[in-house]
């Protein structure tokens, strides 16, 4: 069967060495035809049916979207063809010798108008086809080409063309051009551009068998010459010869009368993007994809929290009490590290699969840059584009979800300064401890405190942002909005499942290790005994390993007014889910959960315990707790998350930093605060 | 002839011709986009913030607001 993969690229292209078309990902052999293989690449502008053609040869699965440089990633997979089937998908190769089977690695590369390196994604396009030496350029270049939008696609073929390389032009959206009139002829386009030119559609699988075959054909002949160019190394001279020739090409080849006709996607344009009514369909779109995010994930959460907690864990005693094991410290591991962890890993899963659905419906309809132009003045003054607000409205329902949803942001820098900002987001797990502690200690006005967090939370968003713009991403443009609206459409079921389910698989693949192994660490570390006369797994948790940790760590927060170690402990295992902060105190009080709304005595406990560490000013201390619990790390589902997305060293990055700020801000908090408390 | 004007004082729905772009920066980035000196497009609407969305060669681009008082346009 075939198979792709993706290769993550360095955030910054440019300091590191150029690319290699040939030699990237090595290290995973499967996913490449062998190293004699022709390595052909998929390159054009965005949303020009690249991915789906990447998808339809190698038939494997890769993001797509219909949205400016969804691919972000360049995936790479084999194509393997015959004479007689463009893309041949068996498990092992069982053609004849006569139909000539031919395996190619193909890359996909991600959405680029130009060579001329605007973004990193042309960046790295640039570096792989021109930067690099030849020997390690792709054999041959198929440019997607928007039959709707003819002209747009060409500059890159005149660039391309400008290279010692095969090119395949492939024109893609013929049904797009046909309902607006518009059709092209590809003989004379072909004899125009000097290279071969095949009508595909990807999205029906139609034309990709003389796509193959013309691909074959220009592998087996030698590389054609470039393009002649003026001898003149003046940009704005190469640039006016490019813009006559594809003119010239384009006119020739193109019956386009319908092309500057107005169709329902300006109508519908004019009200998604006008000053008054843009925003209230966007914050009416993001008020949806909350409640769908947290109402209604919420539900399906609990039910399969419920059944690991209840059947699950009592299959897996009753198992044990067969295997006369129970009481003992492996049901201990089984019940509270593997199954605790596995459930809480799966609870995370219909969440998951939501957002990932509406992201696609979003995407894929075309609203998404919409959207964009509609926030792109209020999250430029952050240095963000428009886009970036969705994840961080998504992120006050959950951390997890949003940290994925950066993916729709082209720029890999912007992707990262978004990752590391929204876990300062106040997600709905932390809310449940700000309502606990509002009524506890704050009475009637706890509705009040429970509001000044998400003040708190929208604040730190900005501050951090903006100090963050200023530091490390001082060189990050400001560049003004220039973005192709897509033409809305309708979802496909079957592109919007795949998305779904390839996100959904990439996202369990790399948090199911974090997550399982941190339950499990937590209860082993509460599990080991530090007195005599005490076995394993039968510990008092203020005698284990974890209370020693939680009693050492305990004093940093001294200047916070919250030394108490069981607060230390509540805000370790807050460290691995929100969830668990209020169960911890209850475990290390040895009272029972209160009931929602209520507060018991466990919160006469944890009252008192304030009341102890901060001299008497238990109001300020419990706001820097609240302050800290906002601003530290909010879940290893969430670390998980963004290693996935910005890799370990970032991920890093953003626990120090979060750490820093919420131990500063805590500790401002009570000392201000008690002068006045 | 008619003298140019700025994207931002065109009236919207008017086919126009861009005679000049105030923005070395993003020059190629516009011409990439079909969006380059000569060439005609027609503005389709004002977006929220002073932006504009324009159709140029069958695609719809939006500019924003800095943007489009960069760049000089008559009536085609």
């Amino acid at each position: 069967m075939s198979d792709s993969t993706r290769v993550r690229l360095p955030l910054t292209p440019a300091k590191t060495p150029l690319p290699s078309a040939k030699a990237c990902c090595h290290e995973i052999p499967q996913h490449t035809a062998g190293v004699d293989a022709a390595v052909v690449a998929l390159v054009g502008a965005p949303n020009t049916g690249k991915s789906t053609l990447f998808n339809g040869l190698t038939g494997s699965r890769v993001t797509m979207g219909n949205w400016p440089g969804t691919t972000v990633e360049v995936s790479k997979g084999v194509w393997r063809t015959t004479l007689q089937s463009p893309s041949c998908n068996c498990e092992t190769c069982t053609c004849a010798n006569d139909e000539s089977p031919l395996a190619i690695t193909l890359l996909d590369l991600p959405g680029a108008y130009s060579l001329d390196a605007h973004s990193p994604d042309e960046q790295l396009t640039r570096g792989l086809l021109q930067d690099g030496p030849v020997s390690e350029r792709p054999d041959l270049c198929i440019v997607t080409i928007d039959a709707s939008r003819m002209a747009h696609g060409l500059y890159l073929v005149a660039q391309v063309r400008e290279l010692a390389m095969r090119v395949v032009v492939a024109v893609t959206m013929s049904d797009i051009a046909a309902q607006r009139e518009m059709s092209v002829d590809t003989a004379l386009l072909s004899r125009a551009l000097g290279c071969p030119v095949v009508e595909t559609d990807p999205r029906r699988r139609t034309g990709l068998v003389p796509l193959a075959a013309a691909v074959r054909t220009a592998l087996a002949d030698p590389v054609p010459a470039p393009r002649p160019v003026p001898p003149t190394d003046d940009a704005l001279v190469l640039d006016d010869d490019r813009f006559t020739w594809l003119s010239e090409a384009a006119e020739r080849a193109t019956v386009a009368p319908g092309n500057d006709r107005l169709t329902l996607s300006d109508k519908v344009d004019r009200w998604v993007t006008a000053p008054i009514a843009g925003p209230v369909i966007f914050l009416a779109v993001m008020w949806a994809v909350f409640q769908i995010t947290t109402a209604v994930a919420a539900p399906l959460q609990n039910a399969l929290d419920g059944f690991f907690s209840g059947p699950v864990s009592h299959a897996v005693t009753a198992l044990l009490t067969l295997a006369h094991l129970n009481g003992t410290w492996v049901e201990g591991l089984l019940v509270n590290g593997l199954v605790a962890g596995v459930g809480m890993l799966l609870t995370f899963v219909p969440l998951m699969a939501l957002m990932f659905l509406l992201l696609a419906l979003l995407e894929d309809s075309g609203y998404l840059a919409r959207a964009a132009v509609v926030t792109d003045r209020l999250m430029r003054t952050m240095g963000l584009p428009g886009r970036a607000f969705l994840p961080l409205v998504v992120g006050f329902g959950c951390n997890v979800p949003a940290i994925s949803a950066t993916r729709i942001l082209p720029d890999a820098r912007q992707r990262l300064l978004t990752v590391l900002l929204v876990p300062f987001t106040s997600c709905s797990a932390r809310l449940t401890v700000f309502v606990m502690l509002g009524t506890v200690f704050f009475g009637t006005n706890a509705g009040t405190a429970v509001f000044a967090m998400y003040v708190a939370s929208v604040a730190l968003v900005v501050l951090v942002g903006l100090l963050l713009r200023r530091t490390l991403w001082r060189t990050m443009g400001a560049e003004p909005l220039i973005i192709d609206l897509p033409a809305y459409h309708l979802p496909t079921l079957r592109l919007t499942a795949s998305v779904v389910w390839q996100r959904l698989r990439g996202f369990l693949r790399t948090a199911s290790g974090i997550i399982v192994v941190t339950v499990c660490a937590v209860w082993l570390l509460q599990s080991v005994p530090t007195t005599g006369g005490q076995s394993f797994g039968q510990v008092p948790v203020e005698d284990s390993v974890y209370g020693v940790v939680a009693r050492t760590i305990a004093p940093v927060f001294a200047p916070a007014g919250f030394d108490q170690w069981q607060t230390a402990s509540a805000l370790i295992v807050g460290f691995v889910a929100k969830e668990a902060v209020i169960s911890s105190w209850a475990q290390t009080y040895a009272t029972e959960q209160p009931a929602p709304g209520q507060t018991g005595l466990l919160g006469d406990h944890i009252q008192a315990a304030f009341v102890q560490s901060s001299g008497g000013h238990p109001l300020p201390a419990v706001l820097a707790f609240m302050v800290f619990l906002l601003a530290y790390t909010p879940c290893v589902a969430t670390l998980a998350a963004q290693r996935r997305e910005v890799g370990l060293k970032w991920t890093l990055f953003g626990v120090a930093m979060q750490l820093t700020t919420a131990w500063l801000l805590a500790v401002a908090v009570f000392q201000i605060g008690r002068l006045f408390w | 002839m008619t003298s140019s004007t700025d994207l931002a004082s065109a009236p919207l729905g008017t086919s126009l011709t861009l005679v000049g772009i105030d923005d070395a920066a993003n020059r190629r980035r516009l011409a990439t986009l079909g969006l380059r000196e000569g060439a005609t497009f027609r503005l389709l609407t004002r977006t929220i913030g002073g932006g504009r969305i324009v159709l140029v060669g069958g695609s719809r681009i939006a500019l924003s607001r800095d943007l489009v008082h960069r760049l000089r346009t008559r009536v085609a």
